[in-house]
């Protein structure tokens, strides 16, 4: 009998354990060998040769392809990170909006938040180049309206990188406050009960009940926050295409740029293998910081 | 007296911070729902309308005009079929295989499934990016570059859905499959006709998830189609209105695109949303 099953187990996992081996965790292993190679992506795998480390002094070197790589790191870095800290604070205050029951329409205001994240990135680059537009784009003209002078949004190296993250969190933040919704739905009702009897106000019981207790979701969101970010690609492919002044390169547009287009398989896998690190210490590095907080 | 003025303003305070909140959450979906309530007015608009300084808001004529135009400068009909076939065609591959390997982590023992899991699941966060390039090679190298099934085949399977799956399967009464077998059913017979009824809303979920997910997808398609245009889905062949985008005659054109883009998943999360905003509640709680 339970030799059966064991046969059955096989069969039931062979699917999916055979697509997820040959397309995500072959690929996977493959990265990290071609980092020490030196490959052109149009060539077959046999065709590497090892270099030892040499991809990885050349992307940290002095040399224009060390610089583009490096700027890319740092832009993905603040990116991220304005990502993060915009998306969690939002996430709670909506998850609080839609959470209570004083004023009616919290599912409606669900729906409109959640509705965004259903819209494909292309259209969200169509209309959001056209709302950023200098001249005639409805933000400007609407900044205008309340008296302030028109914004360059994407087309400054200054405000460009940040113009991408607002509308990154436009679409994003719907996710996220059902994330925090869910968080909310956790916690039991009779702490707030318990609070209001020994007289804390709703900041209080904010401070000391709300966020304790969605320290858990606030984790799970950041990470997810987190990965999401470092996979930007669209609005930099189709609006910016890195610019201007390379101030909007990021890293998933960098390394298709240099593993794809321009076939330097060997340089684009060791940029990825860096990217997977940097991601793994800030997931662990967030892990820890939440553990230490458990324990004080 | 002093008792009277407290209760008046306990009586005020509430309403007034109520009025408050109200005012703040018709704010933020103003703030949420203007990009596109404005694409679809846009899209409405005539070429004249669009120009118009001060901008007119809403459409006196509204037409469809700047949709006829869109499949001048866009091959619609056929972008749509491929985006259709590569979203369901991924779907229903991913509904199988997820609903076997969450069966198996579910309902059986076996050597090492703690370990097979976690591998499973740990590609989860792994940023498509990472292996982008090699399999781009690897694709290539079995020859299904520049075409649909290159898109589809290494999406057929993803830890999302196995793990979706085996939470959701994890609560079938071990009874209800004990007594199939003892009837003589096969483990797969058990698992579509048994299993699978009593998960379906986690099964219509993660059908949307996947759907949305594969309609929506850019990058993957993008690189290992080579500029084939012909298998082009909807969202790369629109790409090329953004050389449109210059000046205001064309903003109907362009809005009207994107709205072509918007209105399938979008449609289909109003009508299920149900289901997607339980799963992600499921599926972050039970993780």
């Amino acid at each position: 009998m339970i030799q059966r099953y064991r046969a059955s187990a096989g069969v039931m996992l062979a699917p999916a354990v055979t697509l997820i081996g040959i397309f995500i965790l072959l690929p996977m292993l493959l990265t990290v060998w071609l980092s020490f190679q030196d490959w052109s992506t149009q060539t077959p795998f046999s065709s590497a040769s090892f270099i030892g480390l040499d991809n990885f002094r050349e992307i940290f070197g002095a040399s224009s392809v060390g610089r583009d790589f490096k700027v890319a790191l740092i832009n993905t870095a603040i990116y991220t990170a304005l990502s993060v800290i915009l998306i969690l604070p939002l996430s709670v205050a909506f998850g609080l909006m839609v959470y209570q029951h004083d004023v009616a329409g919290g599912t409606a205001l669900r729906t409109v938040l959640f509705s965004t994240y259903m819209v494909p990135m292309i259209a969200v680059a169509l209309v959001w180049s056209k709302l950023y537009s200098p001249s005639e784009g409805p933000l400007n003209q609407m900044l205008g309206l309340i008296g302030i002078g028109p914004q360059p949004f994407l087309s400054s190296p200054g405000s460009a990188l940040v113009s991408i993250v607002f509308l990154n969190v436009w679409q994003q933040v719907g996710y996220f406050t059902v994330l925090a919704i869910a968080g909310l739905t956790q916690i039991p009702g009779s702490l707030y009960e318990a609070a209001k009897l020994d007289g804390a106000n709703r900041f209080e019981q904010f401070r000391f009940i709300t966020l304790p207790l969605m320290r858990r979701t606030l984790l799970f969101s950041a990470v997810i926050a987190i990965i999401n970010a470092v996979q930007v690609f669209e609005p930099v492919a189709l609006i910016t295409q890195g610019g201007p002044v390379g101030s909007t390169n990021v890293l998933t547009y960098h390394i298709r740029r240099v593993g794809i287009e321009r076939a330097q398989g060997g340089l684009g896998s060791a940029m990825a293998v860096m990217l997977m690190l940097s991601l793994i210490v800030v997931v662990c590095a967030l892990f820890a910081l939440a553990n230490r907080k458990d324990q004080e | 007296m002093s008792g009277g003025s407290s209760s008046r303003l306990s009586r005020k305070r509430p309403s007034g911070r109520k009025a408050l909140l109200a005012t703040l959450m018709l704010l933020v979906a103003v703030a949420s729902a203007f990009p596109l309530v404005w694409m679809v007015l846009s899209s409405l608009k005539t070429p004249a309308e669009s120009m118009q300084v001060p901008p007119v808001w809403i459409p006196h004529t509204p037409g469809l005009d700047a949709y006829e135009k869109v499949s001048g400068v866009v091959n619609v009909g056929r972008s749509m079929w491929n985006s259709l076939v590569i979203a369901s065609v991924t779907t229903a591959g991913i509904l199988i295989t997820s609903m076997m390997a969450g069966y198996a982590f579910a309902k059986y023992h076996f050597p090492a499934k703690s370990l097979l899991f976690s591998v499973l699941i740990a590609t989860m966060f792994l940023p498509p990016i990472v292996t982008l390039i090699p399999l781009y090679r690897l694709v290539g190298s079995i020859g299904l570059n520049a075409s649909l099934a290159g898109i589809i085949v290494p999406n057929l399977a993803n830890a999302f859905g196995i793990f979706l799956m085996r939470q959701f399967i994890a609560g079938v009464p071990d009874d209800l499959i004990d007594a199939a077998r003892m009837d003589g059913a096969s483990e797969l017979l058990i698992l579509f006709k048994i299993v699978a009824p009593s998960v379906a809303p986690a099964i219509a979920a993660l059908a949307l998830f996947a759907f949305v997910y594969h309609w929506n997808s850019y990058l993957w398609p993008l690189t290992v189609l080579q500029g084939n245009a012909d298998a082009y889905p909807i969202v790369i062949s629109l790409s090329r209105l953004l050389s449109y985008n210059r000046g205001a005659v064309n903003t109907g054109l362009v809005m009207a695109g994107a709205t072509l883009a918007v209105l399938p998943p979008l449609i289909l999360f109003v009508l299920l949303q149900r289901f997607f905003v339980d799963s992600i509640v499921g599926s972050a709680i039970k993780g």
